[in-house]
Order: structure tokens, then C-alpha cells, then sequence
């Protein structure tokens, strides 16, 4: 196996290592202050998209990659499902969930316009060059490294945690691939 | 009364569950689902679960699946590092008396170069290929979630 490593390694600890209290009243959730940040990378209109952009609204930020069969497709089910849950609830408004590729080769603009409507949770899917999205990912924590697979076929092993940022895009907690959706929504709904 | 009888929650399971399932002598499939994916989706994935109900070692190998140029047995692995990671499985062996579980996010039937996607609420023919066995069809409900 073929492997390629140019993210930055964060480690777990790291990763779950808080501090400070956020500014909501309605939350508990301590901010992370060793991850997270903005960036700017592709949407999937091809357009410049900047995190900050978002100012105002609590995003569920993941990562992954279309061609995955096994635990992409679950975990985008999952964050839409949740979105949809907070949209039943009417507090759907000010949520955005955010998919960022670790395969730009494959995943364009193009056709990320066309994968995720089909989740129908309005989620925005970013791209860009491989250097722009491993920093970004450095900048999360994430390690993606790619892997050579038979028929022209590659995969990506990679951490899979998803994110929710608060109204000022701050880290407030980290979820499992699995993640409960009912907490996630609670969550959600604390940030608002 | 027996139609009561009949109609009892167990008897409907084992009702439902018949209808996903199939067997040759010695190989029973059950629970059998393709993950829903949207309709530009390269690749999807198919879970059961397989029993070897014979006297004699059986190796999966894949699968024959109409709408798919490839398929291949997959596992996703979970590391100590907390990284996920996709390994190929040339074979996967049921000895005799073997009850192997294909799951989301463990071993699955990986299908490539879909030249169509099915959708939600349709059954697909999904024949799995051993090494030493006929293969085995059986309809793979398409469905948003485990069953």
C-alpha cells in the first residue's frame, strides 16, 4: 500500500482538548481552542467560499469523499437527517451543514452539485486543490492519507470526527462517525 | 384464530425476514440491503449476513451484480490511531458452522462502476461467487437504513 501523508498529524489529545467556556447561555459546550479556524476553499458553484462567510449560523462541518461506499454515505444520511430534524423543529434557519472532499481529482465542483442535493439538507460541498484541503484539515485535526487500490481505484484511510461550530465558527464539539443524532440536534439547538 | 397466530409479530419477522434471505443446501443469506446512494453515486455498498450450514470450508469471493462493472469485499477498520480505513478482502472463509455479518462499518460488499443506481424501495438481483461453491442470488432491498 501507497501512502502519502501531507496533512499535519493533530493528535486526538489535542483534538479533545478544551478550553474557555462559549458566550451562549444556552449551551455547556466548552470551546476548543486548539482546533478549528477559517479558511477558504471551492463550493460546489465553483465559487470562492470562505468558513467566515457563514457569520451568524452553527455549521456541522465533515469530511470524506464521494466514491466511498461504507461510512461517507452513512455519515452524510446522518447529518441530514439531523438537519431535517432541526427543520421539522422550525430551527433549521440558522443551521448549515458543511462537507468538505479529501478528493478533489473527483470530487468537482461539478459533481458535488449534483451528489448532495440528494440529501436534501442544503449541505454546501467545498473542494479545492490538495494542498488547500490538507490545510484546512491541518487546521481540524484530520489525517487523510490516500491509498493505491486495484482497477485504477484509490481510498482514502482517514479520521471521520464531525464538527459543530458555534455562531462565531469556534469549536465547540467533536462526534463519532455514529454519533446520536438526537444530540447532535440538542446540541444544535443550545448554539442557537 | 390461526390467522391471528399468523399474523403475530414474530411470525410477520420471520415472515419478512424470509422474504430478503436465500439459501442453497449448505449457505443461508439473511438480512440483505443495499445502502441507498444518490443517483450519481460511482459506488455503493450491500450488507447480509451468511451462514455455512454445510460440512465443508467456503470462500466468498464477490459478487455478480448486473448494474455493476465491479464488486469487491471491503472492511472498514478502525485503527488504534482512530483512523478509518478501507481494506480489500481477496476472500472471506466460512468454515463449517460460520456466521459471518457484512455491516455498516465493517466488512461490506463494495459495488464500483454502477451503470445505473437503484433506487430506495427497489430489490436488486446481487449473486455472491465463491472460490469453491455456486454462487448464491438473492433480491437486495435498497434502503436508507439498516433493516
Amino acid at each position: 500500500m501507497k501512502t502519502r501523508i501531507r496533512s499535519g498529524v493533530v493528535l486526538l489529545l489535542a483534538a479533545l482538548t478544551l478550553a474557555g467556556c462559549g458566550d451562549d447561555p444556552g449551551s455547556d459546550l466548552p470551546v476548543n481552542t486548539r482546533l478549528g479556524g477559517d479558511f477558504t476553499l471551492t463550493d460546489h458553484n465553483g465559487e470562492p467560499f470562505r468558513l467566515s462567510s457563514l457569520e451568524d449560523r452553527v455549521v456541522i462541518l465533515f469530511f470524506g469523499y464521494t466514491h466511498c461506499p461504507d461510512i461517507c454515505p452513512a455519515v452524510l444520511a446522518r447529518v441530514a437527517q439531523a438537519y431535517r430534524n432541526l427543520d421539522e423543529q422550525g430551527d433549521a434557519g440558522p443551521v448549515q451543514p458543511v462537507f468538505i472532499t479529501f478528493d478533489p481529482e473527483r470530487d468537482t465542483p461539478a459533481h458535488l452539485r449534483e451528489y448532495l442535493p440528494w440529501f436534501k439538507a442544503d449541505i454546501i460541498g467545498l473542494t479545492g486543490s490538495v494542498a488547500e484541503i490538507e490545510a484546512v484539515a491541518e487546521q481540524y485535526g484530520v489525517v487523510f492519507l490516500k491509498t493505491d487500490g486495484q482497477d485504477e481505484a484509490y481510498d482514502f484511510t482517514h479520521s471521520d470526527y464531525i464538527y459543530l461550530l458555534d455562531r462565531q465558527g469556534r469549536v465547540r464539539k467533536l462526534y463519532p462517525a455514529d454519533f446520536d443524532i438526537d444530540e447532535v440536534v440538542n446540541d444544535v439547538q443550545s448554539l442557537l | 384464530m390461526m390467522f391471528k397466530a399468523f399474523f403475530k409479530p414474530a411470525a410477520l419477522a420471520a415472515l419478512l425476514a424470509a422474504a430478503t434471505s436465500a439459501a442453497a443446501a449448505d449457505l443461508e443469506i439473511s438480512g440483505a440491503w443495499l445502502r441507498a446512494v444518490p443517483p450519481v453515486s460511482p459506488t455503493m455498498a450491500g450488507y447480509f449476513e451468511i451462514r455455512n450450514r454445510g460440512d465443508r470450508v467456503v470462500k466468498l469471493e464477490g459478487a455478480d451484480v448486473a448494474f455493476a462493472g465491479g464488486a469487491m469485499l471491503h472492511d472498514s477498520r478502525t485503527g488504534e490511531d482512530g483512523q478509518r480505513r478501507m481494506v480489500h478482502l481477496d476472500s472471506v472463509r466460512l468454515d463449517p458452522g460460520d456466521r459471518v455479518r457484512f455491516a455498516p462499518g465493517g466488512k461490506h460488499l463494495m459495488l464500483m462502476k454502477l451503470s445505473q443506481v437503484p433506487r430506495a424501495g427497489e430489490s436488486v438481483e446481487v449473486c455472491l461467487t465463491f472460490a469453491n461453491h455456486d454462487d448464491l442470488c438473492t433480491d437486495f432491498p435498497v434502503r436508507h437504513n439498516a433493516p
